[in-house]
């Protein structure tokens, strides 16, 4: 695998804000990549440095090897950004013309017309005319128009119905199969779940966690068993004595919820006193939770320091 | 060289679609060279002098309006909407993007020239010799310059609303205070002697002289270059200003 993309130690400030803070990756050739993050996260900072639209105070960051604002880079990256703008005056096809006479190896103009997913009258339609959605489409074959190497989506699926965003990330996987490295962000859990291969977690400019989307969910979430026990202080005991802090337990009348990193090990301990319990169930913990988590804690320590 | 001319026809398609270009550059200018030279025509002691002066005024009054709101409001507009910034993650060069729209701005300016030097032959059968139509065209385009530039400096403005004003105030106030609706000679002697240093009087005295058998002032020329550097050095300023954030 090659590496196409390469971020060391990149900062972006504006005046007194930081909002990229120390960041480093790579990216290999042919990965879909989400960059998920609450807004005001530096998803979309750290991707306009990719794109070259802003320097980065410190740091640096290489596609294929050069700097982003290199003419030869751009020749071979396309960009779908956050506000999909349409030139006015224009009609869809003119404006694919347009865009496939800027780049040294055009796509084809017919596969790139099929992208846009338009009638024959809407391609003769002024694109400024068109609907939010029928936008965003026009913006993706705009963004394949030069046949990229990396394709960079800055929220690409707000304002698409199901059928466009199903649509989208078929073609996307297409893409990413041909070889094509994919870069998104989104503050759409699900669609990084679903969609990516890695997800890289920002916070407060920060990558808190890198890693597929399982490995993200294991390693900030808990799973956690709940069933009802005839004796919750028994439980509770029996909780305490054998794993001390590594489990967490809430009752609420006969009802028990124990979060554990090892769950299978609560199960066997709880078989094991036979306590009087039923109704077990396990729960997996879901990105959105490990998300929540993540922000919910920022939130308070921030709560702190404005307490102290 | 093959973006460059894309660049510029799609710039020029753009505008000629835009009825706003019509109504502004074609059809307000004819219908005033009609009320002034048909309607209100009365007293003038050389009409045929009269008519064919106004025509170049209208001429110039076009163009540069083009120049100075549909020049710097595009700019502005493209940027708040993030067309722009689209542009700049393609590899066309921002070179390209300003020199396509200002190639696509002298065509479509020709063309106002010549559809009203065309207005002014068939209301007034205004008569001029070949070279002097020609110089004359000519002139009121390439003269326009520095309006052009200084609509790149509105185009440096933050928001489409203060673009819009401010351009309307300053195309306005050069048009009337540049003689190009009435003959300076009727203003005020201030107003007179203002206007003497304004691009947009100097601008149309040279196509006046053009039409008296003459050719520009050495003198106008100067201020209108003069004009197009300090726009030039200033909007290229303001540019680095805001980049640098």
């Amino acid at each position: 695998m090659t590496t196409v993309i390469e971020v060391q130690n990149a900062v972006k400030t504006f005046r007194a804000h930081t909002a990229v803070d120390n960041v480093s990756f790579t990216i290999e050739q042919g990965s879909i990549t989400a960059l998920l993050g609450p807004n005001g996260a530096g998803k979309t900072t750290t991707m306009s440095m990719l794109l070259g639209l802003l320097e980065p105070t410190a740091g640096s960051v290489k596609l294929l090897g050069g700097a982003p604002t290199n003419r030869r880079t751009r020749d071979r990256i396309g960009a779908m950004l956050q506000e999909v703008a349409v030139m006015d005056g224009l009609r869809a096809v003119e404006l694919i013309d347009l865009f496939r006479s800027y780049y040294s190896r055009p796509a084809d103009r017919d596969y790139l017309i099929r992208l846009t997913g338009l009638g024959p009258d809407m391609l003769k339609r002024n694109a400024q005319k068109l609907s939010g959605g029928q936008k965003r489409s026009l913006g993706f074959a705009l963004a394949m128009a030069g046949d990229p190497d990396i394709l960079f989506f800055d929220e690409p699926t707000v304002g698409l119905d199901t059928t466009a965003r199903r649509l989208f990330w078929n073609e996307v996987r297409q893409l990413a199969k041909q070889g094509k490295t994919v870069l998104f962000s989104t503050h759409y859990l699900e669609e990084a779940d679903r969609e990516a291969d890695r997800i890289l977690l920002f916070d407060q400019g920060r990558i808190v966690a890198d890693g597929t989307p399982d490995e993200i969910k294991r390693t900030l979430v808990k799973r956690s068993i709940t069933f009802r026990a005839e004796q919750p202080q028994a439980v509770s005991a029996l909780m305490i004595r054998k794993f001390g802090e590594t489990a967490e337990l809430a009752a609420d009348g006969e009802q028990v919820t124990i979060a554990a990193e090892d769950t299978d090990a609560v199960m066997r301990a709880l078989i094991e006193s036979g306590l009087a319990v039923r109704d077990i169930r396990i729960d997996e913990g879901r990105l959105d939770a490990a998300f929540e988590q993540l922000t919910h804690a920022q939130t308070e320590t921030n709560e702190t320091r404005e307490a102290i | 060289m093959k973006t460059l001319w894309m660049q510029s026809k799609a710039e020029s398609t753009r505008m000629l679609r835009n009825p706003y270009f019509i109504f502004w550059s074609l059809t307000m200018p004819i219908m005033f060279y009609f009320i002034f030279t048909r309607l209100l025509n009365g007293d003038m002691p050389n009409p045929g002098q009269w008519q064919a002066h106004y025509l170049m005024s209208m001429a110039a009054f076009s163009v540069m309006g083009a120049s100075v709101m549909t020049f710097g409001l595009r700019l502005v507009q493209e940027r708040t909407q993030g067309w722009s910034t689209m542009l700049r993650t393609t590899p066309m060069a921002s070179v390209v993007y300003v020199a396509g729209k200002m190639t696509a701005q002298l065509l479509l300016n020709l063309l106002s020239v010549i559809v009203i030097f065309a207005a002014g032959w068939l209301i007034n059968g205004v008569q001029l010799s070949a070279w002097q139509w020609i110089s004359a065209g000519l002139w009121i385009v390439a003269a326009s310059l520095p309006f052009l530039a200084l609509g790149a400096l509105i185009g440096c403005m933050k928001k489409v609303d203060t673009a819009n004003g401010v351009s309307y105030v300053i195309y306005m106030g050069l048009a009337v205070a540049g003689g190009l609706w009435m003959p300076i000679d009727v203003m005020p002697s201030v107003v007179q002697k203002i206007a003497k240093w304004l691009p947009s009087f100097n601008y149309a005295d040279g196509a006046w002289s053009i039409t008296d058998g003459g050719t520009p002032s050495m003198i106008g020329l100067l201020i209108l270059l003069g004009y197009l550097v300090a726009f030039m050095v200033l909007s290229g300023y303001v540019r680095r200003k805001q980049e640098a954030v």
